[in-house]
């Protein structure tokens, strides 16, 4: 075994100057993500708390998060919310990317129309819904009144299944945009010609969608789709400034009682959940990877 | 022609609501904004009134242009910083051939996915230790980190549409790879740099929990956190300066968006990997 086979067939200078080039972003990776995830791991084995000396605890910590009573409502929820929420973003993403895919009047503006919600910075869009599902004078409400869907006022924040959906809402409306630019995208790329053929052969509108444009435009909805997860189940902004967790606990996340446990000094506890957190979505990551080809876009 | 109808039909009716899903809760943070109270839907009286903007932008105890200057600087710096690092090794992972071209991109893309919890925990261990905590300087490394795979991507989407005949003809004149990086590469994927730059600065101004743990008041807290944490003197919500601090918060990126709406599709199409 030649040692220094690993370089073989390279170019010495070629290797060295490319080392020079990307050693400033692999260290500043290295140095601000992967030593501080090594480093929540290694705090999650210790039990750190304000009041009582740092002491080395192993896996102890794994086991008190599992009984704290909240873990499994935040896990579950975290599950339910990117769920629901990525389904309905993909939904209008679909559908929004569609309409926008028609050569009509007007398509220019309603394309930078679109982009609004994703300008606007989560926290602001978070506040104004919190406004809008205000009980005693949220827009929200009279607008479910007035539109006949609901007799009585929804008590949005304040009920776990009021504030489920205001924060899917919320969600929704702020990350529809991306996936509409995704998948309008992939709409662009469809052939034309298929099209004009389907409607010399006779599909109708319905069957040119489901014979033509949802097989073509499907490995880009999966690459949103799993990109929107891996985002999603990370979720913290919308529930610090909508629910705060509650009520009741009901709407937490894992992110968020991760911070919970920060926040109270409970550093061991926080490191826990957060590396928990952590293994979710590096797990989904690894499908973004596959289903992403970036390997085939190096080439 | 009865599909042309149907057509003219979906069209219509998805414009309007599109319409409506995109313009609805802006419309209403503007008008709340302009209003002189915010339950003018309870009371039935609304009158326009620029008061809260007064307060927003007057208020010394709101601490809003503090906030301003924080997130421009912090953004800035940054998404400057992130840049400088990405282009070379977006340069070098087009262009050269090295063990690793393939495997470092994937990597870092995969360890920059993490959840920001995952790290923000240690990181406010580490810095309270160096003094970091609450200082700009402790916000911008985070940032940079955190946006690391947008503006690799996005350079590395960019340049890959560079011919290397370019970087060829520059080698055979006896230009170093790093002349021919700073003087023929970068000036011709500018458009690329450009969108790497608005990009990465539009995904720091919105930052919020890095912010909310590594800052502590209005000397390093972010337009997010000041948003977040926005209070009247007596606890209540002031709606209406909150609105306007959110509009003016808002409206620049919105006209900035709009504005350079070709490169920030571009860039995020280049990128996708970043809401």
């Amino acid at each position: 075994m030649n040692p220094e086979g690993w370089r073989e067939g390279y170019d010495e200078g070629e290797w060295k100057i490319a080392l020079v080039f990307i050693l400033p972003l692999a260290l500043t990776v290295f140095v601000f993500i992967c030593l501080p995830v090594m480093g929540t791991f290694w705090n999650s084995l210790f039990r750190d708390v304000s009041y009582l000396p740092k002491m080395w605890v192993g896996f102890q910590n794994y086991g008190k998060v599992f009984k704290d009573p909240n873990f499994f409502p935040a896990l579950f929820f975290t599950l339910a919310f990117s769920i629901v929420a990525v389904t309905l973003e993909t939904f209008f993403g679909l559908l929004f990317a569609l309409l926008l895919n028609e050569s009509f009047p007007g398509r220019t503006f309603l394309r930078a129309i679109i982009l609004i919600p994703w300008a606007i910075p989560t926290i602001v869009s978070a506040k104004v819904w919190k406004l809008v599902y205000e009980y005693s004078y949220g827009v929200m409400n009279v607008l479910v009144r007035g539109l006949g869907l609901s007799g009585e006022k929804i008590n949005w924040l304040g009920t776990s299944g009021g504030a489920f959906w205001a924060l899917i809402f919320a969600d929704v409306w702020k990350t529809t945009p991306f996936v509409v630019l995704l998948v309008l995208a992939g709409l662009q790329a469809i052939p034309e010609d298929l099209y004009k053929q389907a409607m010399i052969d006779g599909a109708g509108l319905w069957r040119r969608f489901y014979k033509i444009t949802l097989p073509l435009v499907l490995p880009v909805l999966l690459v949103s789709m799993i990109f929107r997860t891996i985002d999603s189940l990370r979720m913290f902004d919308l529930v610090y400034v909508l629910t705060g967790g509650g009520p009741g606990g009901s709407t937490q996340t894992l992110s968020f009682l991760g911070y919970r446990y920060f926040v109270n000094d409970r550093f061991g506890l926080g490191s826990t959940v957060s590396v928990i957190t952590f293994g979710i979505s590096f797990a989904v990551t690894l499908l973004y990877l596959k289903f992403g080809k970036f390997r085939e876009r190096l080439k | 022609m009865r599909e042309e109808h149907v057509k003219r039909l979906l069209v219509l009716a998805g414009s309007l609501l599109l319409l409506i899903f995109a313009l609805g809760p802006f419309g209403w943070m503007l008008i709340v904004s302009f209003a002189d109270r915010p339950d003018f839907l309870a009371t039935r009286e609304f009158s326009f009134s620029l008061q809260n903007y007064v307060d927003v932008l007057t208020s010394p105890s709101l601490h809003f242009t503090d906030y301003v200057w924080n997130s421009l600087s912090v953004s800035f710096g940054a998404s400057f910083l992130v840049n400088l690092f990405a282009l070379p090794a977006a340069y070098a992972i087009s262009r050269l051939r090295f063990p690793g071209r393939i495997l470092i991109p994937i990597v870092i893309l995969a360890v920059s996915m993490f959840p920001q919890i995952s790290i923000v925990g240690y990181l406010f261990d580490l810095f309270s230790r160096l003094n970091l905590v609450n200082s700009k300087i402790g916000l911008i490394f985070p940032y940079i980190a955190w946006t690391i795979p947008l503006a690799l991507w996005i350079n590395l989407s960019y340049m890959q549409q560079i011919p290397n005949d370019l970087d060829k003809a520059g080698l055979i004149d006896g230009a170093s790879r790093w002349k021919i990086l700073s003087k023929i590469i970068i000036p011709t994927a500018l458009p690329g740099v450009f969108s790497a730059f608005l990009l990465t600065f539009i995904a720091c101004f919105n930052e919020f929990l890095f912010a909310l743990m590594l800052s502590i008041d209005y000397t390093a807290q972010t337009l997010p956190v000041g948003i977040a944490l926005f209070e009247g003197l007596h606890g209540e919500i002031p709606w209406g300066n909150l609105m306007a601090a959110s509009a003016l918060a808002s409206v620049p990126l919105i006209v900035l968006t709009l504005i350079f709406q070709k490169y920030i599709v571009g860039g995020l199409m280049g990128g996708a990997v970043k809401g």
